[in-house]
């Protein structure tokens, strides 16, 4: 008796919490699929009658051209970076966990403090040195701060790597294999793991990041879903039913990746947490 | 033999050739930059930087707008502190016996990986004043006396702010703790249990020593975040009504972006980075000492 009624209670203290989860998501969908009239003659607590429920305010972002751009410079960037995060990333973590060498601990010491510098605040200087670079206002801007910056798939495959055997190097490079033929055809392929888990994670920062894009490309032609959003939301001043659905559209990609590839999120944050 | 040396340093060499020229150029030099800058008045494109000594750190100190903000910061850090006790028990509910636990992790953590823009618009609308759906929420239980304009009074805005944060922030801090408490062997805990030792003792002697370290992150976490609060604000008031809901960083990024004090900018910035390196510092020596030297004993 008793402890049905622990597992009651526990219960309902987690359905408290998928509604606090879910309140602000739902209540944005009602308002998307709302007419003008609707907005204000129904509680925004409440669907409209479901005659009058309307798909004119999602037909009207979906429709949008720039939504379409922001959609496919977000994905180049993406696929761009995430190219040569794992590129730089597997080698990076293989060259640090395996091989002794003059200078290990200042390069060792160099990525840490990559990890502890502030994000935001540093754009300030990194700010010149992309002009400097003439990649203000081009999709290089993002990409190069993407790779450069955010070193967290160092720690994910370091870990990976320490639990490979060293024997297994070092039967192949008695073999006569070469430490480039080495790293591309044993250790790269075993990392395929953390690799996915990296390039998930890195996926929902780089759709979801805003300040990046909307400080180094504010050029029309350059912009992300995320951008996008801010141009819509600005453009909407008030009409809460189109920003709304706006807001869902939005939403929708990175929700999609972590329904299908959770697993491999949850296992990475943990284990970029937990790093000495 | 010398010949195999030779071509492991070539590897090494062209392997991290270009990460660290990346690294370099991309991280360490505008940290290094902004030292540099911090004692200028450049105004970001002059080509000069006049150096004008400690005048900025002078002036840092001296505004009141910016110690407003990171009074400001403080409200969230201690929101997300208080909110770690929630968090801890959360992550033992979600890992002790529980129906339907799976579905409930993966809502626990879905804030986190939701639109931060997408999801402030949202948090704007659920909180506006005209038809906004809180208002509505309080109207239905009959407590119309609270409303405010959650958004717009300069004496509650930073804590509907910090609100709109632990929504977004705290699933994080609970997958962690799962993540710590999962790694107890689950036989220590069945004959503990055996022995029997309640929930709350299992809790307190065997569940909290185990997860120390993983707690220690969560606090350097927390206050790593708490100063640099920047895209919730930015996003759903812009740091007003005045500077009401300014914070450390959205206030140096407005000085150096919309006000063109790079000088200063730089300054407030670097300021920020001494504090998360001290913090980092004092951390790793002092509780993480402890903690390793208890331990120590132990054994």
């Amino acid at each position: 008796m008793k402890k049905s009624m622990v597992q009651a209670v526990k219960q309902l203290i987690c359905l408290g919490m998928v509604a606090i989860v879910l309140a602000p998501i739902l209540l944005t969908l009602f308002a998307a699929l709302k007419t003008k009239a609707d907005m204000v003659g129904t509680s925004p607590l409440l669907l409209p009658p479901l005659s009058r429920v309307t798909f004119e305010n999602f037909k009207k972002v979906l429709g949008d051209k720039a939504l379409l751009l922001g959609l496919k410079n977000t994905g180049l960037i993406l696929v761009i970076s995430l190219f040569f995060n794992v590129m730089f990333g597997t080698i990076t973590a293989f060259i640090i966990e395996r091989f002794d060498f003059r200078g290990k601990k200042i390069v060792v010491g160099l990525f840490f403090l990559g990890m502890l510098i502030p994000t935001f605040v540093t754009e300030i200087a990194r700010f010149h040195v992309i002009q400097g670079l003439h990649l203000y206002n081009t999709i290089g801007a993002p990409i190069v701060i993407y790779v450069a910056s955010d070193l967290m798939q160092l720690y994910i495959y370091r870990q990976f790597i320490s639990g490979i055997p060293v024997a297994l190097d070092e039967a192949a490079l008695l073999d006569g294999c070469l430490y480039f033929k080495l790293f591309a055809k044993i250790i790269f392929p075993l990392l395929a793991p953390a690799t996915a888990t990296v390039c998930i994670i890195k996926a929902i920062n780089i759709i979801n990041d805003m300040y990046i894009p909307y400080l180094y490309m504010p050029k029309n032609k350059l912009r992300t879903l995320t951008t996008f959003l801010m141009d819509y939301a600005n453009a909407q001043q008030g009409s809460w039913q189109t920003l709304a659905a706006g807001i869902i559209v939005i939403m929708i990609p990175t929700i999609i990746i972590y329904i299908f590839f959770q697993k491999y999120i949850l296992a990475g944050v943990a284990a970029g947490a937990v790093k000495e | 033999m010398n010949r195999l040396n030779k071509k492991r340093r070539q590897f090494i060499v062209l392997s991290l050739l270009i990460p660290m020229l990346l690294l370099i150029a991309f991280v360490v030099f505008p940290a290094i930059d902004l030292f540099r800058m911090s004692f200028t008045s450049w105004d970001g494109y002059s080509p000069v930087k006049e150096f004008n000594g400690i005048n900025n750190y002078i002036s840092m100190l001296q505004n009141k707008d910016l110690w407003m903000s990171l009074k400001n910061n403080a409200v969230y850090f201690f929101v997300h502190l208080l909110m770690i006790v929630v968090e801890l028990a959360f992550a033992v509910l979600l890992t002790g016996k529980l129906r339907a636990a799976k579905f409930y992790k993966t809502m626990v953590f879905m804030p986190y990986i939701i639109n931060g823009v997408a999801i402030s618009y949202a948090f704007s609308y659920f909180f506006s004043p005209i038809n906004g759906a809180f208002d509505a929420i309080l109207t239905t239980m009959h407590l119309e006396g609270l409303i405010r304009s959650w958004l717009s009074d300069g004496s509650i805005v930073n804590y509907v702010l910090a609100f709109v944060s632990l929504w977004r922030f705290s699933g994080y801090h609970v997958i962690l703790f799962m993540a710590a408490l999962q790694s107890v062997p689950q036989d220590i805990l069945e004959s503990a249990r055996v022995d029997g030792a309640n929930t709350w003792q299992l809790f307190r002697y065997i569940q909290v020593p185990a997860i120390m370290l993983m707690v220690d992150f969560v606090l350097f976490d927390n206050i790593r975040g708490a100063l640099q609060v920047f895209d919730i604000p930015f996003v759903m008031t812009a740091g007003g009504p005045g500077y009401a809901s300014s914070t450390f960083t959205l206030y140096t990024i407005e000085t150096a972006f919309t006000y063109s004090n790079f000088g200063l900018a730089s300054t407030m910035a670097v300021a920020i980075m001494v504090m998360i390196v001290l913090i980092y510092v004092i951390q790793n020596y002092l509780i993480h000492g402890l903690i390793l030297k208890d331990r120590r004993k132990e054994a």
